[in-house]
């Protein structure tokens, strides 16, 4: 496989009927001018997105996620590739002839408007009758339970309130794709994780084609139907959450979009691979790794390994422990694993870990590919 | 241990300092010195209005027989109240023209990147940084080839020309304080570009669209120089310069060129105390958000 267009081979949606696609992307591609240079923002992205589907773009910052979806909007142009939304494509046009609504980062609310007007304007822009934008603003603000706020102004809002507002304006008026731009980010950790399992709600309600970004890999797992993991401008995977958590496509995407543990044993995997070791990468989720002296039952000595723990850090259920090869390994060595919380493991310990080798995957070093699926 | 006492007494004794420096009453004494030298001028002119050309040289402080006189002759005798009008008139149309250009100018700046944008912009500011001075003698020459010396639409091409630079500057600075997903929210919800403009980035910028109006008004107002130059005949002279004209070649109407100035002060004033708010957010370049 050529590690140009891996997406390819990765994209399980590849045989999805043509009358169920909502959204397609078709070889994307963006290239910025920066100072003389030229700087491929997004390389070549292809996806079918399902009507009704909550794809998730997910990856760290600058890896082109959101320059994605400004192109989906229009607020963009692709340099190459076509986007196709419900079987038109729509390149060239402007973001208000592509009936798709977008949620941003900052809530862009209209501040000298008042909520209501807020919610109105899409509909008011259109030149809606006004009874029916009357209607329909206080459906949606029954829906997101912000009736009683519909005469304030966004500044008057507090963060969660502003988060309500955004979306209402952008299903009022019933687009074809819902575009998502980092929209909980903002947010301080708790509401963060009601507005998750709200918008959940909400898509189920709705079950609106969405397309969502986002760098936090728990909004990405727990939102999607399928996740899109991007590095470097370019897709890695895209799969349901579950597939991508336990048969990650590459090095990065177990490393970087799930938080596993990017945990190279070197030892282990020369004892597994005999012979090529030095190309190999050896990964296992940190929840795939046992503290072997509080489990009562053998390992095969294959699968254990012995590590120096540095960190201790109790989460309830499990225990976390920062491990390093060796007392004096340096830092960039250290790896995380989660174990029982019955753990008795200190700092300064040597443990003996096992690794549920069912779990476990190697990649080539070179091209961080999984050999392993 | 003898000389941390020292240093203890030195913090001490410079403590006291600053107390005394901080105090309320040094304090109220800096702000009547200001005070005074500002309104101590602006006391004596509108004192001397109200006497009489000659009554100007009995050095007193007060009119004796306080009298509209000298104002009668600076609007009517000498024709005056036609000066009073064109500066109306001519403030109103360069900041009416100052604030069509300038607004989309500064729009397009603070947003959108074309080839050369810096290079322009600089460009822009640049023609600000010649003293004015330097730049009559050509300008009269243009107005005169162009036959438009003493007409009111000289004067508004020098003062677009003055104005439009600092208020693209000042425009430019205010839209760039909003956020571009407003106007990106605004086109996904339906809006052409123009009309994100005009119904979401105008709207906001509102406050800052007044400052410049206002600080515009009041530097065309007060303009001396380019009107001095343009127009020497009550057809097109703004007040500024017909009170320079009680300046004779043998004697100077003291009091006809204080009403003369209290005139030409009392627009500016109005503006002043009225929009007080806009000026301050004007000349600050931001907007409370």
């Amino acid at each position: 496989m050529s590690d140009t267009t891996p997406q390819t081979t990765l994209d399980e949606s590849a045989d999805v009927d043509d009358r169920d696609v909502s959204l397609r992307l078709e070889d994307v591609t963006k290239t910025f001018e920066d100072g003389g240079g030229e700087v491929v923002a997004v390389d070549s992205v292809s996806m079918d997105i399902r009507d009704g589907e909550f794809v998730v773009l997910v990856g760290p910052s600058g890896c082109g996620k959101t320059t994605t979806l400004r192109m989906i909007a229009g607020l963009e142009d692709p340099t190459e590739g076509r986007v196709v939304i419900h079987g038109e494509d729509v390149l060239g046009q402007e973001p208000r002839e592509r009936n798709v609504a977008m949620v941003f980062q900052n809530y862009a609310l209209y501040p000298h408007k008042t909520v209501r007007e807020n919610l109105a304007f899409p509909l008011a822009i259109r030149k809606y009758p006004k009874e029916e934008r009357a209607s329909r603003v206080q459906e949606v603000a029954e829906l997101l339970d912000i009736a009683e706020l519909l005469d304030r102004r966004p500044g008057d809002l507090s963060g969660g309130q502003q988060q309500r507002v955004a979306l209402g304006r952008a299903i009022i008026r019933d687009p074809e794709v819902f575009l998502f731009d980092e929209p909980l980010s903002n947010l301080d950790a708790k509401l963060r994780i009601e507005m998750r399992t709200e918008l959940n709600k909400l898509h189920a309600r709705v079950g609106k084609t969405s397309v969502y970004v986002t760098h936090d890999q728990e909004e990405a797992m727990t939102l999607s139907d399928r996740v899109a993991v991007m590095n470097d401008g370019k897709l890695q995977q895209i799969a349901p959450p579950q597939t991508v958590y336990e048969r990650p496509a590459n090095l990065f995407v177990e490393g970087e979009a799930v938080r596993a543990t990017r945990a190279v044993l070197q030892t282990l995997g020369e004892r597994l691979q005999a012979g090529d070791a030095t190309d190999l990468v050896f990964g296992v989720r940190p929840e795939d790794v046992t503290d072997t002296t509080v489990v009562d039952e053998s390992f095969p000595p294959e699968t254990t390994f012995d590590a120096y723990v540095t960190v201790v850090e109790p989460i309830g259920a499990n225990k976390d422990l920062t491990l390093a090869p060796s007392e004096s390994a340096p830092e960039d060595e250290e790896f995380t694993v989660r174990v029982d919380a019955n753990s008795t493991a200190q700092p300064g310990d040597t443990v003996t870990f096992a690794v549920d080798m069912s779990k476990a995957h190697l990649f080539d070093r070179a091209t961080g590919e999984n050999l392993t699926l | 241990m003898a000389s941390k006492d020292l240093g203890i007494e030195q913090y001490r004794r410079r403590q006291r300092f600053w107390n005394v420096v901080e105090s309320p009453y040094v304090v109220h004494l800096v702000l009547f010195l200001s005070v005074f030298f500002i309104v101590g001028p602006l006391a004596w002119e509108l004192l001397t209005s109200f006497k009489t050309n000659q009554a100007v040289y009995n050095l007193t402080y007060l009119p004796r027989e306080p009298t509209l006189e000298s104002y009668y002759i600076a609007l009517f005798d000498r024709g005056f109240w036609r000066a009073v009008v064109n500066s109306i008139i001519i403030a109103s149309a360069s900041t009416v023209a100052v604030m069509i250009l300038g607004t989309p100018a500064g729009y397009v700046f603070s947003r959108y990147r074309f080839p050369f944008d810096n290079l322009v912009f600089t460009f822009v500011l640049f023609t600000r940084l010649f003293p004015p001075i330097g730049l009559v003698v050509p300008y009269y020459r243009i107005m005169r080839f162009f036959g438009i010396l003493n007409t009111r639409t000289g004067i508004v091409i020098a003062y677009v020309y003055l104005w439009l630079p600092l208020v693209i500057y000042i425009m430019r600075n205010f839209f760039i304080t909003i956020p571009q997903e407003l106007d990106e929210a605004a086109r996904v919800d339906g809006c052409t570009k123009i009309q994100a403009f005009r119904h979401v980035v105008f709207p906001v910028v509102l406050p800052g669209f007044a400052a410049g109006t206002i600080l515009t008004f009041l530097y065309s107002w007060r303009e001396f120089l380019f009107a001095f130059t343009v127009s020497t005949d009550l057809s097109s002279m703004t007040i500024p310069v017909a009170t320079y004209l009680f300046v004779g070649d043998t004697s100077i109407q003291w009091a006809s060129m204080a009403a003369a100035a209290v005139v030409a002060t009392i627009p500016s004033a109005l503006v002043v105390f009225f929009f007080q708010r806009y000026i301050v957010v004007g000349l600050t370049g931001g907007l409370k958000r």
